[in-house]
């Protein structure tokens, strides 16, 4: 029977996830919820759900990641995600490599060594149109429930290029599109083009080291990932809890502690 | 060169750059790919080099000049890039970088000790005033960089073979002096007017010289309808920009763009050929990249404004370009001191105009009209 | 101007300021010496201090009153001021201004009266501060005087160059352009026969014609000299950084820079950075170091970011991260060797050719490489301007380079020198947070 050993939270600016870890590092439990304005308080209280579902936190290390981490009182210590998402990935696929993580608010691209340590990152976190929200933004205008996007994008046999670099003007332009009759499903692929393509010039500013490994709440969009592997001809690894490696690493940091 | 009559456009048959790189290879020459904005075209002919310019164009996958280039360095410096890395300049033997901007020094930079192309790289660095010390530098540099292309081409180029050349280069600025003259007899719109001019940036001179005396003879009877504008800026791109224009009614009467406008040289003076091309170009119009006077540029868009009679000016900036930007607040306020009103346009030329942009113009021309 | 108007002068500036701004010394000075920090890692704040207060705030003082008394002349940092000074000018560095306005977070303002009269925000910050200063007439010093004289030198950016055409309508007075060509390889002999040209046949005249007076050999020499003097005084300063714990930190060196840059030639600037060697030299002896807990030690690349100065000395020194050099403060003091007294004008033509940010990508790197060998550095911190391109463009490739090929960790920090709306807190921190965790502080 694996005992609670660890627990690590990422509190994101759009999710907030936790994940508990046994003795040997093995993932007992984790959970996702949308991150609330009160941060301190949803602490709180997924705290009091890790206690119902799990065990007793009171002598349980706590590490506390992403943007949120300084609320997160009752952590033992605070790390970026850019440790955590490394320490969780190396964990969970065994080896080292490019990872690309696509969250909701920003993208990151992390160099790992094959000892599991970060050895580059860079990181897009100014611009929407690298990220999931731009593709999030884009489908809501167009009426399409964000879990259909990539379906439509892959299935589409032709494509529209999006020039603009920026999600608001995007928004326009698509706008037109629409009005001049271009297809919802060229134009959806086209976004996903966009997004991919900044993706690959911050991969491209660190230098690809294969494997390709991919991770973040985007990582359901079948057509991220074609078309990462596509642009990079790389396959492209997927971890079975893609959108928790922050939490993950955070738990496995509090473990060492 | 064919060329269409009657119910058809009757612009010239231009080749473009490819057909015109690999007719030139076949002659034995070699071809530089000439990043903005000035370098003495006479003397790379002479030494049967041909320059073919590099603005944009729109298209490239700026995903690969991002890796080196932040994104603060402006689209004209990110798509040169992408085309070298992208292999687009492949067919080419030299690039020149020459010393535009803070932007084109680092690219230069960058190629000569990071990326070390095949091509051989090339750096040329213009002076930034008008006085005698400057010109003679300038004579100096340019013997520098011909140093440089004998030892690429093997060739010993004699001052008379230069002065062959520079003489050629001028007629063929003539040309372009006298079609900007003619524009308003001409029977062109401003897309095809732009296509003719613009081949000058890769097309022999005494080939451009051809083209440009059969566009010369296009004129017509017709009164050009359309609001009289002046455009200043870097280039015409994306392409759409000038089909817009006289879509909203507008027509350019003259332009002050760096890869077309800035470029009417002037003769030189001095017997030594290094010495005047580098006074053709020092005493050239006026030009931020050479950082001349902020009362010379005003004064020369005022003038051309006048000559022309244009009513207003557009400003046609690309995103980032800070030679522009300082220029801008006292020469609008000088324009406005002589009744003509202007407007600010930025772009990344990689992106198609976007509706904010076209309804700018559309007000603008409302409100000069 | 009458001679009753003269001698007020003469008793402001040279009486009654200096008087009351040594007393303000004394009083800073006894401050330091019963300071204590509020956190326990750092040192308190070099005695020296108080003087580098002292003779910036008479330098702006005077600067209030010396319109119509002495020729008034703004040159860019990187600018041959030794002529001038020898011919009696009162120098004003706008760049050194608007960093002191970032420092003291007046700049948003002025930049506001730049950018509503029609100055794009993609222009140098340093040029919107000064700009709207001019414009305005506002500044955290008092009273600026107008310049008789603009003197812009390529040699740092072709930026200045623009941003004094600007000036030179709005004051209507001379400008003269030292067209530095830049140098991405050795600069070639026609390139310092150019500059040599310029200073002796543009700058000279020109500087003479306006200050109405004739040029001194024996009087520039001797500026020379004290240049050249406290310039390698500068130099050993920098170079107490090699030891571990380096007893000054990158953030004292912004500040304490300023009489380089802006009173090179003057004698008492030798003095300061005599005295400031031998604080430094004490703390060595006692192993005093600018934080108690040094760590890991880090290269700085590129202009300070003025308006986070002291938070980033904290966020750092907190992590026991201590940044002993950059190379921005380094190129005041390395040219120093190359000033040759006796050969004037081709020995200037060559300083001010060669400063590092006149220099290629390539050499930008070799000097990072040397700086990280010789103060003994962990990793380098690039800070990716973006209010100064020619800094910054390069950075990308010299990263990779530190990285893969000499393995130094070297972070790429995106932010402006003087401009905090292009700058974000959380985005800083989070970075340079990964990248102290990647350093393996905590593993020590």
């Amino acid at each position: 029977m694996s005992k609670f050993s660890a627990l690590g939270f990422d509190i994101g600016s759009t999710t907030a996830k936790i994940v508990a870890v046994d003795e040997t590092g093995k993932i007992i439990w984790q959970y996702i919820e949308n991150t609330e304005p009160k941060i301190e308080e949803q602490v709180e209280n997924l705290l009091k759900k890790v206690k119902k579902e799990v065990g007793d936190t009171l002598n349980i290390p706590v590490v506390a990641t992403g943007y949120g981490r300084n609320l997160v009182l009752q952590a033992n210590r605070k790390v970026t995600e850019i440790t955590c998402h490394a320490k969780g990935i190396f964990k969970a696929v065994g080896h080292g490599g490019t990872l690309v993580d696509i969250g909701g608010q920003d993208s990151k691209v992390i160099i790992i060594s094959d000892k599991g340590k970060v050895v580059d990152f860079t990181m897009n976190d100014k611009c929407a149109a690298g990220t999931g929200r731009f593709l999030e933004n884009t489908a809501e205008r167009m009426k399409i429930p964000v879990e259909n996007i990539g379906k439509l994008s892959i299935e589409s046999p032709d494509e529209v290029n999006i020039s603009s670099t920026c999600t608001v003007f995007a928004e326009s332009e698509i706008i037109s599109m629409l009005a001049h009759g271009e297809g919802i499903a060229p134009i959806l692929k086209g976004l996903h083009r966009g997004l991919i393509s900044r993706v690959v010039g911050m991969i491209r500013s660190v230098g690809l080291v294969p494997p390709l490994m991919l991770s973040g709440g985007v990582v359901k969009n079948d057509a991220i990932r074609k078309m990462l592997s596509e642009s990079t001809k790389q396959t492209v690894i997927v971890p079975e809890y893609p959108q928790l490696m922050g939490a993950y690493g955070a738990a496995l940091i509090a473990l060492k502690e | 060169m064919k060329k269409i009559k009657g119910d058809f456009m009757t612009i010239p048959k231009i080749p473009g750059r490819i057909e015109t790189i690999k007719k030139f290879k076949e002659s034995r020459g070699k071809i530089a790919a000439i990043f903005p904005i000035h370098y003495p075209r006479a003397l790379f002919r002479a030494y049967n080099i041909l320059p073919v310019e590099v603005w944009g164009p729109t298209g490239a996958d700026t995903s690969y000049s991002t890796a080196y280039l932040q994104p603060y360095v402006c689209s004209i410096a990110q798509s040169a890039l992408a085309y070298l890395l992208t292999g687009d300049l492949d067919i080419t033997d030299i690039v020149v970088a020459p010393h535009t901007c803070d932007s084109l020094q680092g690219l230069g930079s960058i190629l000569l000790d990071f990326i070390k192309p095949k091509q051989s790289v090339i750096t040329i660095y213009y002076p930034r005033d008008k006085r005698d010390v400057d010109v003679e530098y300038l004579a100096n540099e340019f013997k520098s960089v011909g140093e440089q292309l004998s030892k690429i081409t093997g060739i010993k180029l004699t001052d008379k073979k230069l002065k062959e050349a520079i003489i050629r280069e001028e007629e063929a600025d003539d040309l372009l002096k006298q079609l900007y003259e003619n524009k308003v007899y001409l029977d062109y719109n401003d897309t095809e007017f732009y296509k003719i001019i613009r081949a000058r940036e890769y097309l022999p001179a005494e080939e451009f010289t051809i083209i440009a005396n059969e566009a010369l003879q296009n004129k017509t009877e017709k009164e050009k309808t359309g609001i009289p504008i002046i455009v200043t800026g870097i280039v015409p791109e994306p392409k759409g920009l000038l089909k817009v224009i006289n879509e909203l009614n507008g027509r350019i009467v003259a332009d002050d763009f760096a890869c077309c406008g800035r470029k009417l040289y002037v003769k030189g003076k001095s017997s030594n050929p290094y010495k005047y091309m580098a006074e053709s170009l020092i005493f050239a119009v006026p030009d931020s990249s050479r950082e001349n006077s902020i009362n010379d540029r005003a004064n020369y868009l005022v003038n051309l404004a006048k000559k022309y009679g244009a009513k207003g000016v557009l400003i046609y900036e690309v995103k980032f370009c800070e030679m522009e930007l300082y220029y801008i607040p006292q020469v609008r306020e000088r324009l406005k001191e002589e009744g003509l009103n202007s407007v600010i346009i930025e772009v990344d030329i990689n992106d198609s105009l976007p509706h904010q942009t076209i309804t700018r113009l559309e007000a603008f021309l409302e409100v000069i009209e | 101007m009458s001679l009753i108007s003269e001698i007020k002068y003469r008793l402001t500036v040279d009486v009654v300021g200096p008087s009351y701004l040594k007393w303000e010394r004394r009083k800073m000075t006894k401050a330091i010496e019963t300071f204590k920090p509020k956190n326990d890692y750092s040192a308190p704040p070099l005695k020296i201090s108080a003087w580098t207060k002292e003779l910036i705030s008479k330098h702006y003082f005077r600067g209030r009153y010396v319109e119509g008394h002495e020729p008034v002349a703004w040159v860019t940092s990187g600018g041959p001021v030794e002529p001038l000074k020898a011919l009696g000018y009162f120098v004003i560095y706008p760049e050194n201004h608007a960093a002191l306005s970032g420092a003291r977070h007046a700049q948003l303002e002025l930049m506001g009266e730049a950018e509503d009269a029609g100055y794009s925000r993609d222009i140098c910050s340093y040029a919107r501060t000064d700009i709207g200063a001019a414009l305005s007439g506002k500044t955290p010093v008092g009273k600026l005087p107008k310049p008789d004289l603009l003197v812009a030198c390529s040699n740092i950016c072709q930026t200045v160059l623009y941003w004094y055409r600007v000036l030179e309508k709005h004051f209507n007075v001379p400008l003269v352009i030292i067209d530095t060509p830049f140098v991405y390889d050795e600069a070639p002999p026609h390139v310092i026969e150019y500059v040599q040209k310029q200073l002796e046949n543009e700058l000279i005249p020109t500087a003479e014609r306006v200050a109405k007076k004739s040029f001194s050999e024996k009087k520039f020499k001797q500026v020379v000299q004290y240049s050249k003097e406290a310039s390698e005084l500068w130099l050993e300063v920098l170079n107490t950084g090699k030891n571990r714990p380096t007893p000054i930190s990158i953030f004292d060196q912004f500040i304490h820079m300023a009489p380089i840059v802006e009173m090179r030639g003057d004698a008492i600037t030798i003095d300061y950075y005599g005295a400031m060697l031998k604080e430094l030299n004490e703390r060595v002896k006692n192993g005093i170091g600018a934080i108690n807990n040094e760590k890991k030690r880090l290269l700085w690349d590129n202009l300070p970011i003025w308006y986070k100065l002291r938070s980033f000395a904290e966020d750092l020194g907190k992590y026991g991260v201590t940044l002993p050099a950059s190379t921005y403060t380094y190129a005041w003091g390395e040219l120093a060797p190359m000033i040759d007294i006796d050969r004037g004008m081709e020995s200037m033509a060559r300083i001010y050719t060669y400063p590092i940010l006149n220099r290629s990508t390539g050499h930008k790197l070799d000097t990072m490489r040397s700086m990280v060998k010789d103060f003994s550095m962990d990793g380098v911190i690039l800070h990716s301007d973006r209010s100064c391109k020619p800094y910054s463009i390069g950075q990308m490739s010299q990263r990779s380079k530190l990285m893969d090929e000499f393995g130094v960790p070297a972070l790429l920090l995106e932010a402006d020198h003087n401009d905090p709306r292009a700058f974000s807190d959380e985005q800083a921190a989070q970075r340079m947070e990964s990248f102290i965790e990647m350093l393996g502080v905590d593993d020590e």
